[in-house]
């Protein structure tokens, strides 16, 4: 884990590190490769993979409308608005 | 130098559930920005999501109808990227185990028939909107779109040129609407498609480099879209140059494609598993439900219209092409309208009068109604086809009631013989020249006198009434 991969990894998930937070993060990330790749050492052939530790199947929903509108809740809690929208920085030139 | 296109589409189908994919806010198009919002769209922490049984189907039923594979136990991952229309920095999709893999589509670009191989579909969520000029340095968002369900239609790089992109779509545009997958609408975005498109010289058996061109969303501009963007590889190939690999937008306005802004990092959106969603597994008694709730797709319409109506094959193919065509011609049958006379007037008035206005039947202003009055008034004999056609027109500008008009009109077909008689003396009395010409041989005049009668009558006279009295009356 270099410098490097550990500032690209920071910029994708938009975290700002100071020097020291990102000596610990860059020990700490690879504590967690090295022990991924411990676990990579097993043969799990004949495992199938798992992609969820909870055995259970996703229960389904009806698709009828029970939501109401919550708009002056929810663009009143945000940084900006004005009556109908979010307002963000520009986001193009 | 010869250069072939290597071109494969990547379609976005806006799935037409009440619900969102994950929350149970209504996906209704053209609300007031920001109503449609469920604490699930935002992303706050803490919600969880749950997926739409409706959804699922959905994609299924497409899967079915293109011979897929349909994985029963499927799952969703996340695809992290930060933009603001995307509340929770992540969308949902179905990267590992997407719910329909495999299946074709056949097209036909001027009579050529060809099958298109489908990589895969998956579900996913769509991301809100966002508005650029409401002010000078802001952007502001909408997240009423945020979280509807799609169905990204991923095809095989079969397609080799930009006549067969328009066919595959305009062919995956008439499966959804008939699946009832998708409403088809491409102005509203309902369907819209990203083109990878590379070129190579013939006989290479290596890719060029690809572009993609993002979110094309009419018929017309796949076709220029991709066109342009041939040429331009093509001439950068020519003069030594290379083609890079990019995603490019098109401008419809200066037909061209250029290149988005480019990103400083290359995309990395870190797929996995989101850990918010179980496997989502369809048992064998919902796939047996789906399947036995699949609508007839048109080339079987055609065929039942042909043998159970005796209508032409033309016709059946016209009628049944278009979801709503099909239905409103189904409802006049219900109604146990003469076919014939329904598909009749189906494919010629009222298709011209559709195209006129360029709109669908469903908003127009016939209504079936209205129609299974026209119809039952022509086969009564209290109209004539052709007064019929006067009445249609009147009816598209008012929506008026068709009884209504032919009373107010007075358009009632005329069969009364008495009055049929007096006219046709009055027509051969002005008309003696042409009364000897057809007494000496020239039978063709006959044609001549129906359309005088006719025109005395204002189109009112009864057809077969006219003929007989006519003959009867020259031939005296």
């Amino acid at each position: 884990m270099d410098n490097k991969t550990v500032e690209t990894i920071s910029y994708l998930a938009r975290l700002q590190l100071d020097k020291d937070k990102k000596e610990k993060i860059t020990k700490d990330l690879e504590n967690i490769i090295n022990f991924v790749d411990e676990l990579q050492s097993l043969d799990t052939k004949d495992v199938a993979p798992l992609s969820n530790p909870l055995e259970k199947v996703a229960s389904k929903r009806e698709d009828s409308i029970t939501s109401k509108s919550r708009k002056e809740a929810f663009l009143s809690n945000s940084p900006e608005s004005d009556q109908d929208y979010f307002i963000v920085p520009k986001v193009v030139e | 130098m010869s250069w072939e296109t290597v071109i494969g589409l990547e379609v976005h189908a806006q799935l037409s559930t009440n619900t969102k994919l994950f929350s149970s806010a209504s996906t209704k198009f053209g609300s007031e920005p920001n109503t449609q919002v469920d604490l699930v769209d935002l992303g706050l922490p803490g919600v969880l999501p749950v997926v739409n049984k409706d959804a699922f189907k959905k994609a299924i039923r497409f899967g079915l109808a293109i011979d897929a594979n349909i994985n029963q136990e499927s799952s969703f991952d996340r695809k992290n990227y930060f933009y603001p229309d995307l509340p929770k920095g992540y969308q949902i999709t179905q990267m590992t185990k997407p719910i329909v893999e495999g299946g074709s589509i056949d097209i036909d670009v001027d009579g050529d028939k060809k099958t298109i191989n489908i990589t895969r579909a998956h579900l996913e969520e769509d991301a809100g909107k966002s508005i650029h000029d409401a002010y000078p340095d802001k952007s502001v968002i909408d997240l009423n779109r945020a979280g509807t369900p799609l169905l990204e239609i991923v095809s095989e790089p079969e397609i080799s040129s930009a006549k067969e992109a328009v066919a595959y779509m305009k062919a995956l545009h008439q499966l959804v609407t008939f699946l009832d997958v998708c409403d088809g609408d491409m102005s509203q975005g309902s369907l819209r498609c990203d083109a990878n498109v590379s070129i190579r010289k013939v006989g290479d058996s290596e890719l060029g480099t690809r572009t993609e061109i993002k979110n094309i969303n009419s018929f017309r501009f796949i076709e220029k879209a991709i066109n342009f963007e041939i040429k331009r590889q093509i001439k950068l190939l020519e003069s030594g140059e290379k083609v890079t690999q990019e995603t490019r937008l098109y401008d419809s306005g200066k037909d061209e494609t250029r290149p988005m802004r480019s990103k400083e990092f290359a995309n990395d959106y870190r797929y996995f598993p989101d850990p918010d969603l179980l496997p989502v597994v369809i048992s064998d008694d919902e796939m047996e439900e789906i399947r036995s709730t699949f609508p007839e797709l048109p080339a079987d319409k055609s065929k039942r219209y042909v043998s159970e109506f005796q209508i032409d094959e033309s016709e059946a193919e016209i009628i049944s092409s278009s979801r709503e065509l099909s239905n409103f011609f189904e409802a006049a049958v219900e109604s146990k309208n003469d076919p014939k006379l329904a598909a009749n007037l189906i494919v010629g008035e009222i298709s011209s009068l559709l195209n006129k206005d360029n709109i669908k039947i469903d908003e127009s202003k016939l209504s079936s109604d209205n129609f299974n009055i026209l119809l039952q008034r022509i086969s009564d004999g209290t109209i004539s086809k052709k007064i019929a056609k006067t009445i249609l027109a009147e009816i598209w500008e008012t929506g008026r009631n068709a009884d209504e008009i032919i009373n107010d009109q007075g358009l009632v077909q005329i069969r009364d013989e008495n009055l049929l008689e007096e006219v046709i003396t009055k027509v051969i009395e002005s008309n003696i020249k042409q009364v000897e010409d057809y007494k000496n041989g020239k039978d063709k005049l006959f044609g001549f006198f129906v359309g005088q009668v006719m025109k005395e009558t204002q189109g009112k006279a009864n057809p077969q009434a006219v003929n007989d009295l006519l003959k009867k009356a020259l031939n005296s």
